[in-house]
């Protein structure tokens, strides 16, 4: 895992978002495919609207404004985990 | 082709067309009350075909096809004609139709609200919407429940009822006999007699209904009802839908609406009478 890895959302990889009671969908209007995600996916993505390249560590630094994530080390593999899966998604790209 | 009859079931026009007269025959008496289409253009055409040149005649076997087809069909005798003939229109409309988000679920209404029934074959959504539609409820459809991408309004779409097995006694029993036509034994799903719909399922078959309850029917157990989660009932009903992927944002935009607009609920019952309780006990709760 390369925590220096840099990801940006493009815009037009920007998903319509509807929260259901349990979880929320994505719909991902350039593949046409629509995902199912929990958190912290839809707080991940909604963190990286501006655009800007971001690396795990700064998205959550990012998150840690709002919530309490527990130790760094931990939460830090989690979220460059899960940027690696949006990438592979085709959610978010390489920077 | 020789023999060809056009029919408008809820907003789709289909024009059927056979080598033989037989199953021409048997939807124009079980489709008699539907509005004539004659001289219509067609949404769909369906074709019942002879396998073989020989096969018009010689152990008549039908291939189904149309503007849309499954080239792999399993060919059919001249006695399962009708069933051939509503397979293939239920073929069109699973593979061509476009106008709305398609799930398979019946669906009938009361008040102008509706309450959406969606399982696998089996579960007794047809069973349920058909006698239903004979105790106050008005039938809109046993098979295909049409979503309106607008309004989110669903819409009718009453062909015959396709009763399997042992749901054709219960329901033969609860309709008159004109209304049911021919049994037809033995077909790869067991038994198979359909049922006239009501005039007024007929009659008001452009009149769709907000929906307001969505029920996930399994028949043949304890009576026990769980909540359906938001998430489960979106995924099962892009499960059930036959054209959810084709639609794109319109359909999710739909689909979305419906199952945070509609409380959703899976019964398990284990006979028709506990069913009308159950269903009569949500609707007053939810809906």
């Amino acid at each position: 895992m390369d925590r220096m890895k840099r990801y940006r959302l493009d815009r037009r990889d920007s998903c319509r978002v509807c929260p259901l009671d349990d979880l929320v969908l994505l719909y991902h209007p350039r593949s046409g495919q629509t995902h199912m995600v929990i958190s912290p996916v839809p707080e991940m993505l909604e963190r990286m609207v501006d655009g800007a390249p971001v690396t795990a560590s700064d998205l959550l630094d990012r998150l840690a404004r709002d919530y309490d994530l527990g130790p760094r080390d931990v939460a830090l593999a989690q979220v460059a985990a899960q940027l690696e899966a949006l990438a592979a998604l085709g959610l978010v790209c390489a920077a | 082709m020789r023999h060809e009859l056009t029919l408008r079931i809820g907003p789709a026009t289909f024009r059927v067309g056979s080598a033989w007269r037989a199953p021409i025959g048997a939807l124009a008496r079980l489709y008699a009350a539907y509005p004539d289409q004659r001289g219509a253009i067609a949404d769909f055409t369906v074709r019942l075909q002879p396998t073989s040149l020989a096969r018009r005649w010689v152990r008549p076997s039908i291939f189904i096809t149309g503007d849309h087809g499954l080239a792999d069909a399993a060919p059919m005798s001249l006695a399962h004609g009708l069933l051939a003939a509503e397979m293939g229109m239920n073929l069109q409309m699973a593979l061509g139709w476009r106008r709305h988000l398609l799930l398979h679920a019946s669906s009938v209404e009361k008040d102008g609200r509706a309450l959406v029934m969606t399982g696998e074959s089996g579960s007794g959504k047809s069973t349920l919407a058909a006698l239903l539609g004979e105790r106050g409820w008005r039938l809109m459809g046993d098979e295909f429940a049409l979503l309106d991408l607008d309004s989110g309004a669903i819409l009718p779409f009453p062909r015959l009822v396709s009763l399997k097995n042992r749901a054709i006694d219960v329901v033969a029993g609860a309709v008159a006999a004109d209304r049911m036509g021919p049994l037809l034994r033995a077909t790869a799903k067991g038994d198979i007699r359909h049922m006239v719909p009501r005039a007024d399922a007929v009659a008001r078959m452009a009149e769709g209904a907000a929906p307001a309850l969505l029920l996930f029917p399994r028949f043949g157990h304890q009576a026990e009802v769980r909540p359906v989660g938001q998430g489960e009932a979106f995924m099962r009903l892009t499960q059930a839908s036959t054209n959810y992927v084709a639609l794109g944002e319109p359909g999710f935009a739909a689909l979305t609406r419906f199952v945070t607009g509609a409380p959703a609920r899976a019964i398990d019952f284990p006979s028709g009478e506990a069913a009308f309780d159950m269903v009569d006990r949500l609707w007053d709760e939810l809906a």
